[in-house]
């Protein structure tokens, strides 16, 4: 199954993000607003999702990966360029037309204790999108659409007058999963879905997405910063630094065959549940923190912390391609990679 | 219980020094509006110079509230130890006065808590904070602990110390926060230090400098360390031993490699089966089902029975002891071996 959604290159994407850029004023003085700078949370994003594949974005905090979610979402406007929608731009779209869309494009937020309105119950919760689709189900039949979303999830469907309080936090992240398929919809955004959750608990609700995917054909954009998780569910994988894309790939391109020093650096640093591979796995340490998105550094943004970085990278931005030394050949190196210097490293140490 | 329990998994009888921390048998309950959450429930564990023991175990496993009662920082009421020992180098702590206790705590035994923006003072300088050590506990002129401060801060490798040491918690990173943790922790050159998810609200790539710096900190001084967290990766880089905790007891306790090479207890082999791995896809992840049981209501015999693949009619009514794995290896389960050697369960439930 993997298999298949990996040779993408001949569908039609469902959705297409083409240089997406967002970035948020800072502003000086009281009454006379003066922007004085910005913060470039997104800085010329583009990527595609597929029909029926996980597309998993990670990146480190700060780096803009929520605030992507949110412009797929269009929670935010973007401040340049276009999300493609089976091929209509949605990002400057409002009103009616905006609502269509949405019905199409759900989204499952990170914390299930914030995200749900404590003064509801999770019949509301579940049936709300319906107040605000009316034609998706007709009135008297809501509730027993609601009783079947909760079964979906695997919750108790006799629990559909409770409170959110009433259930613990692998529940509530069922509930707000069940309110995204309320619609069903074909996009599932999810921004950090288990990463609230305890580890026993993360298993269930991975379990439960995966085989929602299937049964309904989502398509998803899993975001999170937990690289074995992203790794676990993803087709494909995009990995985020500073607002920009740092290399794009399927994930055993990504996670096996990275040429991106900032991916290399990332992977390297995850702590492997196994003190027989992680004490013979080479750990690369970087220094230094993630500069501000306020004043990113010139060039290639990962420069200021990369061991590779030379002169070239402080003034000539990389561009998200495959890299010229693997240009033209089969090798799973052979992938999207904004580095003047990608070098393939197996830091994994997968065998 | 019926049944006898074993000895604590490392009895220091007749041993030429006491041990560095030596818990016995500790019971922690809080006593709440909706019944007596007993939260630890006969925790046993000693940690020696030098060595790192990982505490490990998910949200109301009682990890955390162990370590505060060690510490002596337990919310009283509505926490209260309600039995067992804690022997600090042979000297049980729950006996000693509290001024005693102060005197400990920070000098001898220090804590590097989560979430480190919650932790500092928001309103004094990181300087200040680090200098209050000095001055409280050695009496010394508030520029001399200014000096020491620096010295501190340059110590856990934070660049530029000398003109950062009047800056406020909030103008630093998560990581470079998390270090002034760790240097206020350092201060008085403790013997033990508890860590409680000290990289939990941190990148990747900034957590694994900070549990290096432990590392090399803790290597240096020769200090014992008490990592307690509930990411098992963090663990198998840095621990000798882990202890693994739910509902309140620890269900098994063995050296790092021996945990992950073979689990003796079914709730630690289902940890390690649904955890995704970064160097292998698998295909669907082990869940293990149900929830943690309510600590108002903890089932009776073993606790993880209701969970529990092997679950068997004996585990309800019986509450396993700790077995004797191994030397230095102990599980809670009645039915360790054949976990141990990772045979079918005898029948599907």
């Amino acid at each position: 199954m993997a298999e298949s959604l990996t040779k993408s290159a001949d569908r039609e994407p469902i959705l297409q993000v083409r240089n997406l850029v967002k970035h948020f004023p800072l502003t000086q003085g009281v009454l006379f607003k003066k922007q004085v700078g910005a913060v470039k949370a997104v800085d010329g994003i583009s990527f595609d999702l597929y029909r029926g594949e996980t597309l998993g974005i990670v990146g480190e905090s700060g780096c803009g990966k929520s605030t992507v979610a949110k412009l797929l979402m269009n929670l935010e406007r973007a401040t340049a360029g276009e999300v493609f929608y089976k091929g209509e731009d949605i990002s400057k779209l409002s009103g009616r037309a905006l609502k269509t869309v949405r019905r199409n494009i759900q989204m499952v937020f990170q914390d299930p204790y914030t995200s749900l309105n404590p003064r509801m119950t999770v019949g509301d919760i579940i049936g709300e999108p319906f107040d605000i689709h009316p034609e998706a189900a007709p009135k008297g039949d809501r509730r027993r659409k609601v009783q079947e979303l909760l079964d979906v999830v695997g919750l108790n469907p006799e629990y559909v007058n409770r409170y959110p309080h009433q259930f613990s936090g692998g529940q509530r992240q069922r509930i707000g999963i069940a309110r995204g398929l309320a619609l069903n919809p074909e996009i599932i955004i999810c921004d950090e879905p288990v990463s609230a959750l305890d580890v026993s608990v993360q298993a269930q609700v991975i379990n439960l997405m995966e085989r929602l995917q299937d049964e309904f054909d989502l398509s998803y954009v899993f975001i999170a910063h937990d690289l074995s998780i992203v790794r676990h569910i993803s087709d494909r994988v995009g990995v985020m630094y500073l607002g920009r894309m740092a290399e794009i790939g399927t994930d055993q391109e990504i996670y096996e065959h990275p040429t991106h020093p900032y991916t290399q650096a990332l992977l390297s640093a995850v702590p492997v549940p196994d003190p027989e591979v992680s004490g013979a796995r080479e750990r690369i340490i970087l220094s230094g923190d993630v500069p501000s998105p306020a004043n990113p550094p010139s060039g290639c943004r990962f420069r200021t912390r990369c061991w590779k970085a030379q002169d070239k990278c402080a003034e000539e931005t990389p561009l998200l391609a495959v890299p010229a030394p693997f240009k033209d050949t089969d090798s799973p190196a052979a992938h999207d990679s904004a580095c003047h210097f990608a070098e393939e490293k197996d830091v994994v140490g997968a065998a | 219980m019926a049944t006898a329990t074993t000895p604590d998994p490392a009895p220091d009888a007749g041993a030429a020094s006491p041990a560095l921390l030596d818990v016995r048998d500790l019971y922690v309950e809080f006593r709440t509006r909706d019944g007596v959450a007993r939260a630890v429930n006969g925790v046993s564990y000693r940690v020696d110079a030098g060595e790192t023991l990982a505490v490990l175990g998910e949200s109301g496993s009682g990890k955390s509230v162990t370590a505060q009662a060690l510490m002596g920082i337990l919310d009283s009421p509505p926490g209260f130890v309600t039995g067992g020992e804690i022997r600090f180098r042979g000297q049980d702590l729950l006996q000693a006065a509290p001024e005693e206790r102060r005197r400990i705590r920070g000098a001898r035994m220090a804590m590097i808590f989560q979430d480190a923006l919650s932790a500092l003072n928001p309103v004094l300088s990181v300087g200040t904070q680090l200098g209050e050590m000095y001055e409280v506990h050695q009496g010394m002129k508030r520029k001399d602990a200014r000096a020491k401060a620096v010295e501190l801060m340059e110590r856990v490798r934070i660049p530029a110390a000398r003109s950062r040491v009047g800056d406020y918690p909030h103008q630093f990173s998560g990581g470079m926060r998390q270090r002034i943790m760790i240097a206020m922790a350092l201060a008085l050159e403790p013997d033990l230090i508890i860590a409680d998810e000290p990289t939990t609200a941190l990148d990747v790539t900034v957590q694994a400098q900070v549990m290096d710096l432990l590392a090399d900190l803790q290597r240096e001084y020769d200090m014992g360390l008490i990592l307690i967290t509930h990411d098992l990766g963090v663990v198998a880089d840095v621990a000798d031993r882990i202890a693994v905790m739910y509902a309140g007891r620890i269900v098994e306790h063995a050296p790092v490699h021996d945990l992950y090479r073979a689990p003796a207890h079914p709730y630690t082999r289902g940890l390690l089966d649904s955890i995704p791995r970064l160097d292998q896809k698998g295909q669907e992840l082990y869940a293990i089902k149900g929830l943690p049981p309510s600590l108002t209501a903890i089932p009776p015999g073993c606790p993880f029975h209701p969970r529990c693949p092997r679950a068997r009619d004996r585990c309800a009514v019986d509450r396993p002891p700790q077995y004797d794995v191994a030397p230095g290896r102990t599980s809670a389960c009645h039915f360790w071996e054949e976990t141990l050697r990772d045979e079918e369960p005898p029948h599907d439930r």
